[in-house]
C-alpha cells in the first residue's frame, strides 16, 4: 500500500510540477520582507495546489501585503479546478495591486474559462489604457489579446466590430500571426455572410497551419456554393483524426467544430 | 523530487513563528473532494487510495475534457432537455465530480455564483436538474498513465443567461 501511495504521489506531483509558474526576479525588491515574499512565492509556485503551497502564499502576503504576485500565484490552482469565486477574489486582488501586470491575464482567463465576454472586454479596455495599442498575449499563447478581444465582440454577435478590430491588427507592422488567426477572422467574416473574405482568410490559414476546423468551413463554403465539398469534407475528417485540430488542454477553443459536426455536414 | 522534500521540511519552518494566529487549513490539493456519507453515494468507489486524482488538465491531450463524442455529445444531450429556470437566473453552477477509472462518477459538489462571480443561494430546481443531467452522463472515458488507471477529478461549468444554459465549459 505504501508503494501504492508513493507512485500516485509522484504522479500527483509530476503532474502539478508540469504546470509550474515563471519565476520572478527577487533582487528587484530593495524591502527585504518583500524579497523574502518573493522567494517563498517562487518556490511555493512549483507546487501549484498543494496545501503548503498555498500555506507559503498566505506567508509571503503576511510579510508583504502589496506583493501582488503571492496572490496571483495562490488564484491558479482555483481557476484550474472550477472554484471560480476563490479566484475571482485572490485575482482581484492581484489586479488591484499591479494592474498593470495582472489585467491582461484576468481578462484572458474570464474569456477562455468562463466565456465572460464582457467581463473580458471591461479589462481589456482597462489594460489599453496602460499598453495603448499593445495588449500583449494570451497566457498559452496561442492569440494576441486584441484578436481575444475580437472574439469576445464576435461571441457578442458585433461582428463588424470584431473584423474590424482583427482586420487592424493584422495590418499593424511586424505582427506576428498566431496559430489561428486568420481561421478566427474568416469564421467571423463567414458568420457575417461575406463568404469571399471569408475563404481568402482559410486559404491563408491553410499556409500556417491547415487544421480540421479550417478545412470543415472551407468546405462549407464550396457547399453553399453548390461547389464540390466532400474532398474538403474527407480531408477535414481525415485531419481530424491525425490530430490536427484546435487544442487546449483546459478549455475548448472558440469556435471549435466537433468531429460529428463534420461527419454530419 | 529531491526539491519537494526541502520544501516539505522547510515551509513550516516559516510557519513555526506564528503561535496565535488562525491559519487557513488547506486540503492536501487545492479542490479535493472527500466522502461525505450524507450526501455522497456509498456505492462510488475510487480507484486511487484516500482522496488522490489527479486533474483533468494533468491528462495528455486532455481536451478539456474527455468524454465520449466530446463535448458536442454532452451539448446535445442537454439540448434534449430543454431546461430552463422560472427565475431567469443569470450566471454560472459549476459542478465537480470524480471520474474513477471505470469511468464511473461520483462525490459531485456544486458551486454557484452570478455574473459578479459572487457565490449565492443556489436556484434549487435548476441547479438539481442540471446535477441531475451531470450524473446522467456515462461517457467519461477513463484515465490510464503508465499502465496504471487513475481516478480524475473534472468539472463541468454551465453558463447561465436568462434561465437557460448558453454554454458548457470547459
Amino acid at each position: 500500500m505504501e508503494r501504492f501511495q508513493k507512485y500516485y504521489l509522484s504522479l500527483i506531483f509530476l503532474a502539478v510540477y508540469s504546470q509550474i509558474s515563471a519565476q520572478v526576479n527577487c533582487s528587484i525588491f530593495t524591502e527585504e520582507n518583500c524579497r523574502k515574499a518573493c522567494e517563498i512565492s517562487n518556490q511555493a509556485g512549483e507546487y501549484q495546489g498543494l496545501s503548503l503551497s498555498q500555506l507559503a502564499f498566505d506567508k509571503a502576503i503576511e510579510i508583504c501585503p502589496t506583493y501582488d504576485d503571492a496572490y496571483f500565484e495562490k488564484s491558479v490552482p482555483y481557476l484550474k479546478n472550477g472554484d471560480f469565486v476563490t479566484w475571482k477574489i485572490l485575482i482581484d486582488k492581484a489586479v488591484e495591486l499591479n494592474p498593470k501586470e495582472h489585467l491582461g491575464y484576468r481578462a484572458w482567463c474570464r474569456y477562455q474559462f468562463l466565456r465572460d465576454y464582457k467581463g473580458a472586454i471591461q479589462d481589456f479596455d482597462e489594460l489599453e489604457k496602460y499598453y495603448p495599442g499593445n495588449l500583449g498575449y494570451s497566457k498559452n499563447g496561442d492569440y494576441n489579446l486584441y484578436v481575444v478581444k475580437a472574439i469576445c465582440y464576435s461571441a457578442l454577435n458585433q461582428k463588424e466590430k470584431a473584423i474590424q478590430i482583427l482586420d487592424h491588427l493584422f495590418k499593424s507592422k511586424d505582427y506576428h500571426f498566431g496559430p489561428y488567426d486568420h481561421y478566427q477572422l474568416g469564421v467571423t467574416y463567414f458568420e457575417s455572410n461575406q463568404y469571399d473574405k471569408a475563404l481568402e482568410n482559410f486559404e491563408k490559414q491553410s499556409k500556417v497551419y491547415d487544421f480540421a476546423e479550417n478545412i470543415f468551413f472551407k468546405s462549407k463554403v464550396s457547399k453553399i456554393r453548390n461547389k464540390d465539398y466532400l474532398d474538403l469534407k474527407s480531408l477535414a475528417l481525415q485531419s481530424y483524426d491525425e490530430g490536427k485540430t484546435m487544442k487546449d488542454g483546459y478549455t475548448h477553443h472558440f469556435n471549435k467544430v466537433y468531429r460529428k459536426q463534420i461527419a454530419e455536414l | 523530487m529531491k526539491n519537494l522534500l526541502y520544501i516539505f521540511f522547510l515551509l513550516p519552518v516559516l510557519f513555526s513563528c506564528q503561535s496565535e494566529k488562525s491559519v487557513t487549513v488547506y486540503p492536501n490539493q487545492v479542490g479535493d473532494i472527500v466522502f461525505d456519507k450524507n450526501i455522497d453515494h456509498p456505492d462510488f468507489k475510487r480507484c486511487m487510495d484516500k482522496d488522490y486524482g489527479i486533474q483533468y488538465y494533468s491528462i495528455n491531450n486532455s481536451n478539456g475534457l474527455q468524454y465520449k463524442g466530446e463535448k458536442f455529445a454532452i451539448i446535445q444531450e442537454l439540448e434534449k432537455l430543454n431546461l430552463s429556470s422560472p427565475k431567469k437566473t443569470t450566471g454560472y453552477i459549476t459542478i465537480r465530480f470524480v471520474v474513477n477509472c471505470e469511468g464511473k462518477t461520483g462525490l459531485f459538489r456544486i458551486q454557484q455564483m452570478n455574473e459578479n462571480y459572487l457565490e449565492e443561494k443556489p436556484d434549487k430546481d435548476f441547479s438539481a436538474k442540471l446535477l441531475n443531467f451531470t450524473k446522467s452522463l456515462n461517457g467519461w472515458i477513463p484515465i490510464e498513465i503508465r499502465g496504471k488507471k487513475l481516478d480524475y477529478y473534472q468539472y463541468l461549468t454551465y453558463k447561465i443567461t436568462d434561465g437557460k444554459v448558453s454554454e458548457i465549459l470547459p
